[in-house]
């Protein structure tokens, strides 16, 4: 398991490829890249930032994680988080699980996404030309997180 | 003097000052900080009023306002998450 959250841009390809060096053990790896977007809906986002509470934010990442990671008993799950100011085209989440077989790689992934969109410590804030707001789940996201959590019982 | 985080909406209208602070007179509980604080920054009190705070106590989840206040703690006030 290794979880990082970090104030610096990382390139999601190089993580992903000293994540899997070497293990053969698993036949299967997948991973999601969560991006930052010049718009959010019709508004355009010319910086993201977020803000994250040291030491509270990395343990229950890792929580989250673990609970993921037992559940669809993947041997190995990544996830790369950033904070701080963060510009559209940059990567703000890498999550990659290693598994013997693909679907419980993909389910690991799936969920640990859906619980990190609403369970995460993370504030977000967008700004842009028509000023600044801060981000709360979606409806949608919330009832993602409900659907995962039901299979996490 | 007890540490005080303020993340999210909540950091936008705390005053750096109160990052460490002594410990107030008449302030034993997480309920009586809530309450000072609002007291004195009205701008704080009414962003954590307005929405559902969650606190932390030295890194973890306090349940009940009724937990006590001791000098040296660390305590964070959490609006909701955006989440990862």
């Amino acid at each position: 398991m290794q979880v990082r959250v970090t104030a610096d841009a990382f390139d999601p390809q190089a993580e992903i490829a000293a994540f899997a060096a070497g293990r053969d053990d698993a036949g299967a790896l997948v991973s999601f890249v969560g991006i930052c977007r010049a718009k959010s809906g019709d508004v355009a986002v010319e910086e993201l930032r977020i803000d994250h509470y040291p030491g509270f934010s990395e343990k229950e990442i890792a929580r989250l994680a673990e609970e993921s990671a037992r559940r669809f008993d993947c041997p190995d799950l990544l996830v790369v988080h950033r904070v701080g100011v963060i510009h559209p085209g940059e990567a703000i989440v890498l999550v990659a699980a290693l598994s013997t077989h693909r679907a419980n790689a993909f389910k690991a992934v799936e969920t640990l996404m859906d619980t990190l969109k609403t369970d995460a410590p993370l504030w977000k804030k967008e700004s842009g030309p028509q000023g600044a707001r801060w981000i709360e789940p979606r409806a949608e996201d919330r009832a993602r997180r409900a659907k995962a959590e039901e299979g996490l019982r | 003097m007890i540490h005080l985080v303020f993340l999210g909406k909540f950091g936008d209208v705390a005053p750096a000052g109160l990052a460490k602070i002594a410990l107030p007179a008449g302030v034993h509980t997480l309920g009586d900080l809530q309450h000072w604080l609002g007291q004195r920054e009205p701008l704080l009190g009414q962003a954590m009023s307005a929405t559902r705070t969650r606190l932390i106590v030295n890194q973890c989840v306090a349940h009940d306002l009724s937990q006590p206040v001791a000098d040296g703690d660390e305590i964070a006030f959490l609006p909701p998450m955006s989440g990862g």
